[in-house]
């Protein structure tokens, strides 16, 4: 297919390109800084309409390139130099690239729009240019690290993308919350960073090269032990990037620590670069383990799930809950990538593939419906200043697009039908349906705890979004900063419209989606799902025996059609409805006061009770000012959950690290003279060694 | 005869009942209530003996299987019922373990039965008669009696905790040997009614010396 | 045009009883409580009353509610009558077996329980929020429960399409009763329990601040707007009961359109849903409400329940 490789050259540079050119053009603009003359505000606002200009273009040729990939199903290969000691650098677009790519490039889309009008109020704050800049080189790390093909490259544009996060992150960086997430957040990614090295050197030690399709080939020569310790490695490395727990705790800091756009990013797709390494290790490099990695990864899935869905909802900063729903849905993303590596251990490739394929297309929905929260946030945080949902309230009325937009991606996350959260769901609870036929009593024990902690999971996350939603947007105002909140603009809108539409159009369409994901599962597994699954359009089915299958097309026919049935019903059986606008009901109080109602604290406290064992937490009221017992002037209510890992894991080997360095420190004296006598000793010992 | 195979369905059916009632009776407060459940399980495990008479016509179990449901399913409930009466005492109040947490404890101790029991019915081959399948079930209500006595504190339950584990013991035998011989089977019957009515003596004393049944105050003695 | 006008007639009738028996379910169930109660109670009708005359009053809107508040109780009556269409009551199968499975069943549960818990908190006041703060807390913890127990008969039938699950316990019968369905069977019951706000969780008739769960959230409906909701949950609950009569005892399901069977099938399912109907008001008449701090180990025993239902069914064997 000569045509549709020359298009996939023009299409290449294109994505390079233009993420290149975006943040290579907005380094001149650097240094000029918003003032208040009208004149520099236009160019700037010029300058970073090209800045996000670029980026859109980048993103949408990205879009149509892996689109062509997965349907041509011909990877994509550039090698840019042959370096000797590393084998060649080479940019390599296989299926399971291509895959990732359309998710970073979608969502680059949708956030690229956003951006217009979100950064426009950075114009007279902060270096917008800067912004652009380190936008562009974000998103094109993000994605050269999806598509790079040799290891030394990989680890470069890795650590690349963790630096451009680091800065992002700090962006703010008057706010000492923000530096100290920064922070934070580049401690953890490095220790990441140097588990990956040291994964990718073992790898390089059999193959005798740093290119993939090396490490591929020498897959059968490497000794079992060394198969777990790459494993072991690849899962804390890429794990910490995707902030499963234990390894989550940079993750609530820094993303809400971020521009919203930015988080959106980080949330939407940086994230699923760690799912990527975990599969790309997993299934391509190493192939099917022994049984327990499976086991491993769905026991880091399930309480990452569980435990993200749990402290999300003791959150009221809205953003912090959305990191937390990261977790959770890396969680449920793991299911799925852990069912497949347990099935396939015991070669049952079909189940597998079901399993990868639910893993996979939770990474798309992820994507689409967090980017969309994110953004959501991003605008309510944008009109009202505020990011506790404590102080919100009433928001409908003033922001009714972005309600609209929140409301469809809540639903999305919350897994109701027929939207895309749901289709993931289904089928990770199909896939682990199938896995009953696997005669092995660990995976029978293992398939009902999960099943349950997914479907608690999900119920857990419905519950989160009504108190989100709801707080944020429902009800009466809580404070006055949502006086003069304003609808945002235009772009902001048109990209969470766009990314609410991919969120329908994954959820209608499951069958026309999975025949995207499909050749990814077949060609990591080598068995095509179509063994088990019938797919086609807005139907999809599972064949175990007898099909079962779900078609949200027709669904939300019927449902539309039932949504009629009622309104027909109500006007034949007793005419037009006949409404009267009243105050509510507030025990025969006179004014209702906006106090009254739930706050996002008091929603959660059923549940808090219910799991106290988990939270461990404590309240402290304070009441001030008593004139009589019953007549209070102030009452503060503080209310603490304790993190068990942060105790428990963290907190011991912050302080063997401590005391580590205390003995370290006694090394370092601060004279020449000593160093410069440990470098004399060192080549001493070395050239003894080297005898 | 009737259809082997809905015989040995009932079986383990009422197996099932009988590992349902020992959960309930695990997630409830009311001292009341663990009697009655108990006089149900006691009845159902008579039920199960006498399937076992009419299905493989074991004729000696008959005897035991009336036994158990006048004993344990009529005397002794009856007698407990007149002790709580007595002494006032409706409800547990503190427990050692929390109810959820004995209600996971006892979903782990059913799984831990089975992966005991399984060896022995794999090696005997004998897993298409349900009598021998319901051993997990029996093994599993014989802990669960046991975890019934060390996660309650009242004296009641330690007595209902002991009366569960002789109902497994006595299930397992029907599985294993068809029952055990007659006159063992009696002997532990007489043990237990008199253990039964000894320790509703004590009850009734403890109560009266301590104004408590909980075993707690026991240990300053 | 025979299918065609066959599959539009066992939709309707399946639309049809299911809407206008869910009040005299309902009505069974209040008029057994009176009776158990010593009390002569309302006539078994008395729900359509109710009904028609919340039809035709007037509908108060808070006036600080929006538009969700609005389309809260077509969407929970829309999503329940979609339910209607892929659970086998009558027929199995049923036509539109194929565009949902079980699982679908409980996630559109899930829509109606997030628009009805997003108007509680809509309305503005007290009450709406503390009745969506507890059902969907309640609501969460089911859910581990009703999945188990309902994976533990998609297990023995090989599928979760509920139209198959039916028909293969109906067609093996050795499979039908299988030990671990006793477990599962009152995992479920529980779990309907729990799920339709009956007492021992939550008493549909109360309206007391600290006890009321489901009422609290829709303390602000009035007219119209109520009588959907509510008719959607007397509809909730006989899909429930149909759920365990059919899913556990698939006994007498018409699989043509002919009129002996059609009767059969009537007379088996009504014989089916009021039997556990009055079983409901026996628990209801037996038990007080727990509190709801204990609401959780109540469904902590549904749980485990369920789970050992689905690790029994691999211990006694299959």
């Amino acid at each position: 297919m000569e045509y549709s490789l020359l298009l996939n050259d023009v299409l290449f540079a294109f994505l390079i390109g233009g993420f290149s050119f975006g943040a290579g053009f907005s380094l001149f603009f650097v240094k000029q800084q918003a003032s208040n003359t009208s004149q520099q505000y236009n160019n700037l606002n010029r300058i970073k309409n090209f800045g996000f200009g670029f980026a859109v273009l980048a993103s949408i040729s990205g879009c149509f390139l892996s689109f062509l990939i997965l349907l041509t199903g011909v990877p994509y290969h550039f090698e840019i130099i042959q370096t000797l000691p590393f084998g060649v650098l080479a940019i390599h677009i296989d299926q399971l690239s291509a895959f990732f790519l359309l998710a970073i490039s979608l969502l680059g889309t949708a956030v690229s729009i956003y951006s217009f009008g979100y950064t426009k109020e950075f114009i007279q704050r902060r270096n917008i240019s800067l912004m652009i800049f380190l936008y562009n080189i974000f998103l094109l790390s993000m994605v050269l690290v999806i598509i790079s093909g040799n290891g030394v490259l990989f680890l470069i544009l890795w650590e690349m993308m963790s630096l451009t996060t680091y800065f992002l992150i700090t962006y703010e960086h008057e706010d000492s919350a923000s530096r100290k997430a920064g922070i934070l957040y580049i401690v953890m990614t490095h220790i990441g960073t140097a588990f990956l090295v040291v994964m990718f050197v073992l790898l390089a030690g059999y193959a005798q090269s740093f290119d993939f399709g090396a490490f591929r080939s020498v897959r059968d020569q490497i000794p079992d032990s060394i198969k777990t310790i790459i494993f072991l490695f690849a899962l804390i490395g890429f794990g910490i990037k995707s902030g499963v727990i234990p390894f989550h705790i940079w993750l609530p800091e820094a993303h809400p620590a971020a521009p919203s756009n930015i988080s959106a990013l980080m949330s939407g797709v940086m994230i699923k670069t760690g799912i990527y390494g975990i599969v790309r290790v997993s299934f391509d490099f190493l192939g099917p383990g022994p049984a327990w990695w499976g086991i491993l990864i769905l026991f880091i899935a399930v309480v990452s799930s569980v435990l993200g869905v749990l402290y999300a909802l003791m959150e009221h900063d809205i953003k912090r809950l959305l990191a937390f729903h990261s977790i959770e849905n890396i969680g449920i993303i793991l299911m799925g990538v852990g069912a497949a590596l347990l099935f396939s251990s015991f070669g049952y490739k079909a189940p597998a593939a079901v399993a990868l394929l639910a893993g996979l297309y939770h990474v798309m929905n992820h994507a689409m419906f967090k980017g969309l929260l994110f953004l959501g946030a991003g605008s309510v945080v944008h009109a009202t200043h505020t990011k506790n949902i404590d102080e919100l309230g009433g928001l409908a009325k003033k922001l009714p697009w972005t309600m609209l937009f929140f409301l469809i991606g809540s639903a999305a996350i919350s897994a109701l039908p027929p939207l895309n959260g749901f289709i993931s769901e289904w089928l990770t609870f199909q896939a682990l349906l199938l896995g009953f036929n696997i005669p092995d009593l660990a995976v029978k024990l293992a398939i009902p705890i999960t099943v349950a902690l997914l479907a608690l999971t999900g119920a857990l996350a419905a519950a989160c979004f009504v108190k989100a939603f709801g707080v944020t947007f429902l009800g009466l105002s809580r404070s006055s900063h949502t006086n003069d909140a304003h609808e945002s603009s235009f772009s902001m809108l048109a990209a969470m419209g766009l990314l609410s539409l991919v969120c329908i159009v994954l959820g209608i369409f499951p069958g026309t989606v999975i025949s995207f994901i499909a050749p990814v599962t077949s060609s990591l597994l080598g068995e095509n799902i179509s063994a088990l699954s019938v797919f086609n359009g807005g139907s999809i089915a599972i064949q175990q025996g007898a099909g079962n299958g779900i078609s949200p097309m027709v669904l939300i026919m019927l449902l539309g059609g039932m949504v009629l049935l009622p309104i027909v019903f109500g006007f034949a059986f007793a005419g037009k409805i006949r409404k009267r606008i009243s105050m509510i009901w507030a025990c025969g109080l006179e004014n209702v006061n906006p106090r009254l109602q739930y706050t996002a604290a008091g929603f959660s406290k059923p549940i808090r009770m219910i799991f106290s064992n988990i939270y461990r937490s404590s309240h402290e009221i304070e009441v001030s000012e008593e004139t009589s017992t019953f007549f209070k002037k102030t009452i503060r209510y503080e209310l603490k959950t304790e993190s068990i890992f942060q105790k428990y894991f963290y907190d011991p080997i912050r302080k063997i690290t401590v005391s580590g360095a205390m003995i370290v420190r006694r090394i370092q004296t601060g004279r020449i003279q000593s160093y410069l006598t440990y470098i004399f000793i060192t080549l001493i010992l070395l050239l003894l060694f080297a005898r | 005869m009737l259809n082997p195979q809905w015989i040995s369905l009932s079986i383990e059916i009422l197996a099932a009942t009988i590992l349902v009632t020992a959960f309930i009776i695990v997630s409830s407060r009311s001292l009341l209530f663990y009697v009655r459940l108990f006089a149900m399980q006691s009845i159902l495990l008579g039920a199960v003996a006498l399937l076992v008479v009419i299905g493989y016509g074991e004729t000696h179990i008959l005897i035991a299987a009336a036994l158990t449901i006048v004993v344990k399913g009529i005397v002794i409930p009856s007698a407990l019922t007149k002790v709580i009466d007595k002494i006032k005492v409706r409800k547990e109040i503190d427990f050692t373990v929390n109810i959820t947490t004995s209600l996971l404890i006892c979903a782990l101790i059913v799984i831990l039965a089975d992966s005991v029991a399984r060896p022995i019915l794999d090696q005997q081959q004998v897993s298409d008669l349900a009598v021998f399948r319901v051993l997990p079930v029996s093994i599993a209500i014989m802990m669960i009696g046991l975890f019934i006595m060390i996660a309650r504190k009242q004296a009641v339950s330690q007595i209902i905790g002991l009366l569960t584990m002789e109902n497994g013991v006595f299930l397992s035998g029907l599985s294993i040997t068809y029952g055990m011989p007659l006159i063992v089977e009696i002997g532990i019957f007489f043990d237990i009614f008199v253990a039964v009515l000894i320790l509703g003596v004590f009850v009734f004393r403890i109560n009266q010396t301590f104004d408590t049944i909980s075993t707690d105050i026991l240990r300053k003695l | 045009m025979k299918e065609f006008i066959d599959t539009l007639f066992v939709f309707s009738i399946q639309l049809l009883v299911m809407l206008f028996l869910a009040p005299l379910v309902n009505g069974i169930i209040k008029k057994t409580k009176a009776r158990l109660q010593n009390r002569r109670g309302a006539s078994i009708i008395q729900p359509y009353f109710d009904l028609a005359k919340l039809l035709r009053k007037e509908v108060v809107i808070p006036v600080t509610s929006s538009w969700i508040f609005r389309v809260t109780p077509y969407i929970a009556f829309a999503s329940t009558l979609a339910i209607v269409l892929l659970v086998p009551t009558i027929f199995a199968p049923v036509p539109f077996h194929w565009v949902g499975d079980i699982i679908t069943v409980i996630y559109l549960f899930a829509i109606a329980r997030f628009f009805v818990a997003l108007a509680g908190i809509d309305a503005g006041s007290a009450f709406g929020g503390l009745g969506s703060s507890r059902e969907m807390s309640i609501a969460s913890i089911i859910e581990p429960a009703m999945m188990l127990a309902i994976f533990t008969v998609a297990v023995t039938a090989g599928s979760t399409d509920l139209s198959i699950i039916v028909n293969r316990l109906s067609t093996t019968p050795a499979s039908m009763v299988h030990p671990s369905h006793v477990l599962a069977f009152i995992g479920l019951f529980i779990v309907t329990i729990a799920e339709t706000g009956r007492i021992p969780v939550d008493n549909p008739a109360t309206h007391l601040e600290l006890t009321m769960i489901h009422e609290a959230m829709i303390l602000e409906y009035s007219g119209r707007y109520l009588a959907f909701i509510e008719w959607a949950s007397q509809i909730k609950l006989l899909i429930f009961l149909s759920l365990l009569a059919n899913m556990f005892v698939p006994i007498g399901m018409a699989a043509d359109v002919s009129s002996i069977s059609l009767i059969i099938g009537i007379a088996a399912f009504t014989i089916k849903v009021f039997v556990l109907a009055i079983i409901v008001a026996l628990i209801e008449t037996l038990n007080a409400k727990l509190r709801l701090f204990r609401v959780p180990e109540l469904l902590m025993v549904a749980f485990v329940l369920s789970l050992i239902a689905l690790i029994l069914y691999f211990i006694i064997g299959t």
